[in-house]
């Protein structure tokens, strides 16, 4: 008969008790304070059960700061993986392996640089007058005037520009590096097919790579769920709302302008609820 | 040995332990941990920093200063005066003193503000942003009110005299404007906040009548509203590029750089209009009080004792050292000395004739005629920060033409003060 050993249960126990104390502790605190009316100014504050929910869904601010998160979710991932994609496959096709290696280091050092570093050198790179990135504008219109962080219809695109240019060419990398570990048969086999190199890829190479694509696809979606930072930096949330997303609002209105904790709050666990049903529907749906 | 003897001598030891002690008790230092201060970038702060070994000498300890843009300032100093209170000494200004006082986050200053370093001293008009409820709470590191900049060159270039009334500098703004050449009439703040475009809002709502409050009813939502932002709308068209989301920075920057043909802004911009380090359009300026009747916006930053960190008085004592040896003559002088003009508040410094050796007797008028005219433009009260923040991210949407109802955004903001006016 087999000894049972309890080496896995000792290392296992403290280290998942850890755990569950560090995730469930502050989980369990937000969700008791959006049931309260709490504000930074004032110590008292009462049970106010759901009324901080129902009062989101009348704030056009957070119903707008909904939708913008949609869309800069959306923007970033799929621009993100069309990016890298594209530049991966077009490095495995034309470079040669100095080469490669030499855009891999160049496509690596924007993911390298802090976010807020990166948001402030292109801040001031789409600054109306001065900015390299709107010189082309300037000298093609003879010196018009383009403020893409002041007008709600660029705003957007521009800060997801920048967050596509950290992650995008570093995802690019990562694409390389996967189809250059597939095996050379089946590439073969399609080029003795005469199939085009478009088909290659769409029809052989992609395919094969559906799993660690998806993977990729997951992880730039929940980093761009953290993308505070650089929106903050960049515009604040402006023009107007145009750019404010859930957790820019959560922030104002918790330390910003009212301090209001509970409402703060209240967003946060709304935020968590969408995100763990999202993220689960997506997966089983990515495993069926 | 006698018993009187021993007695005498006991005494004698007594009295000489005494005074042992009252003398090492008198030497003791006043602090006994470095003092934490939470300030938002100030070049006198950093003058300040050159000088920590005169403060440990005179205090027992050092000090560190953790800096913040303005925005994230105030977000922080409130996140952390209202929770965990990390710092002995904040950085506050006039459009949060209220709510910190109220909050009981900051102490009365005057309570621990050492007598000789001359609190009366300072500017009555600063003195008086740092009043709240009849108490003093901070002590002036910048503070002033508003002038008129504007470019002689390019005035008389095309003509036109300074601007005395707000009906002129509406008229004149436009023909002032040549983006060709990279001049534009005006710059004014677009970003949102209670200190950017709605500080620089509230003079135009001021001059068309216009209040905040009638005791706790909403009041703002008036012609005289309607009248303000309509005009700051139609002067925003000469504005600067890079101000319609821009807020101090982005308007002065632009005026320094050379392409801005006037600018009405806090005082602290004068001196900077002056100075070869900052202006490229040194010799060429002109200063004169807000076109009539922009009253000038009142305004004082300065440095506070924060309660939760200093439990004792003890320690309120020593960040009351700190913000007293700050703000002295002293440290005034070297900021004097290094034409730091936005750092100066005291009128022993503001009259002397070093200032007028290095700014001039113009600017010295221009200072005195503007002062006729300040005035505290913005609701006194500890609400302020979070209404004033929501109308400025309405204005903002205004600015960047997201929004276009002028009466709509004041419906929404009324909403909005009604809620609050029932929080008191």
């Amino acid at each position: 008969m087999r000894r049972r050993s309890f080496l896995p249960v000792t290392f296992l126990v403290p280290t998942l008790a850890i755990l569950l104390v560090l995730s469930m502790v502050p989980t369990l605190y937000a969700i008791v304070i959006a049931l309260q009316n709490r504000e930074l100014s004032t110590p008292g504050y009462s049970w106010v059960w759901f009324s901080n929910f129902a009062d989101l869904f009348l704030d056009r601010r957070f119903l707008n700061a909904v939708w913008v998160s949609v869309k800069w979710e959306i923007v970033t991932v799929v621009a993100t993986m069309v990016v890298a994609i594209g530049l991966g496959v077009l490095m495995f096709e034309v470079a040669g392996p100095r080469l490669r290696n030499f855009y891999c280091l160049l496509f690596i050092i924007p993911v390298l640089l802090p976010r807020v570093s990166a948001a402030f050198v292109w801040k001031f790179a789409y600054h109306p007058l001065y900015g390299i990135a709107t010189y082309p504008y300037r000298l093609v219109t003879g010196g018009l005037i383009f403020d893409p962080l002041s007008k709600a219809s660029t705003a957007l695109f521009a800060v997801a520009s920048v967050d596509v240019w950290q992650w995008g060419l570093f995802f690019a990398v990562i694409v390389l590096k996967l189809l250059e570990t597939l095996p050379p048969q089946p590439i073969e086999a399609a080029r003795l097919d005469h199939a085009r190199r478009w088909q290659i890829h769409a029809y052989v190479t992609l395919p094969m790579l559906k799993a660690p694509l998806i993977s990729l696809m997951f992880v730039k979606m929940i980093e761009s769920l953290r993308s505070f930072d650089l929106i903050y930096v960049m515009t604040r949330g402006g023009p107007g709302v145009a750019t404010e997303t859930l957790d820019m609002y959560a922030f104002s209105q918790g330390f910003i302008e009212s301090g209001k904790v509970s409402y703060a709050s209240a967003m946060a666990v709304l935020m968590m609820i969408a995100t763990v049903i999202t993220f689960t529907m997506l997966w089983k749906r990515v495993q069926a | 040995m006698r018993p009187h003897r021993l007695a005498a001598g006991l005494g004698a030891a007594f009295v000489l332990t005494a005074s042992v002690s009252t003398a090492a008790l008198a030497q003791a230092p006043v602090c006994s941990a470095p003092v934490k201060v939470l300030a938002q970038p100030r070049d006198g702060l950093t003058l300040l920093e050159d000088s920590k070994d005169e403060f440990k000498k005179l205090s027992g300890a050092s000090f560190q200063i953790d800096y913040l843009n303005e925005n994230d300032r105030r977000a922080k100093s409130r996140a952390d005066a209202s929770t965990v209170g990390n710092y002995n000494v904040y950085y506050v200004d006039e459009a949060n003193v209220a709510l910190f006082a109220s909050s009981g986050w900051i102490a009365p200053l005057t309570d621990y503000y050492p007598a000789e370093y001359d609190f009366a001293d300072f500017d009555p008009g600063r003195q008086k942003v740092a009043t709240y409820d009849g108490k003093v709470w901070f002590a002036p590191l910048t503070g002033g009110g508003d002038l008129m900049v504007y470019r002689k060159d390019v005035l008389q270039a095309a003509g036109i005299q300074p601007p005395k009334t707000l009906d002129e500098l509406i008229a004149d703004v436009p023909k002032l404007t040549n983006a060709d050449k990279g001049m534009y009439g005006i710059a004014l703040r677009g970003a949102r906040g209670s200190g950017a475009n709605v500080w620089r809002w509230m003079p135009f709502f001021k001059a068309y009548g216009g209040k905040w409050f009638d005791g706790d009813k909403p009041a703002f939502n008036s012609d005289a509203a309607v009248k303000a932002t309509e005009t700051y709308l139609k002067l925003f068209k000469d504005s600067a590029p890079g101000t319609q989301t821009g807020s101090w920075d982005e308007s002065t920057g632009a005026f320094l750089s050379g392409q801005v043909a006037i600018l009405v802004e806090s005082t602290p911009l004068s001196g900077m209009a002056v100075d070869p380090k900052t202006s490229q359009v040194v010799g060429e300026v002109g200063f004169l009080p807000p076109p009539s009747p922009l009253p000038g916006g009142g305004y004082g930053h300065g440095l506070a004792i924060g309660t939760k960190a200093n439990a004792d008085d003890a320690a309120k004592k020593c960040a009351g050292l700190f913000i007293a040896w700050a703000t002295s003559k002293e440290n005034e002088k070297r900021r004097l000395d290094a034409h730091q003009f936005g750092e100066l508040n005291r009128t022993s410094i503001l009259s002397s004739k070093e200032f007028a050796d290095i700014y001039g007797a113009d600017l010295g008028q221009a200072l005195a005629e503007t002062g006729k005219v300040t005035a505290v433009n913005f609701w006194q009260d500890p609400r302020w920060p979070d209404l004033g923040d929501r109308w400025g991210i309405i204005l903002e949407e205004l600015v960047t033409g997201t929004r276009t109802d002028i009466k709509g955004g004041l419906n929404e903001l009324e909403a909005y003060a009604n809620e609050l006016a029932k929080k008191k």
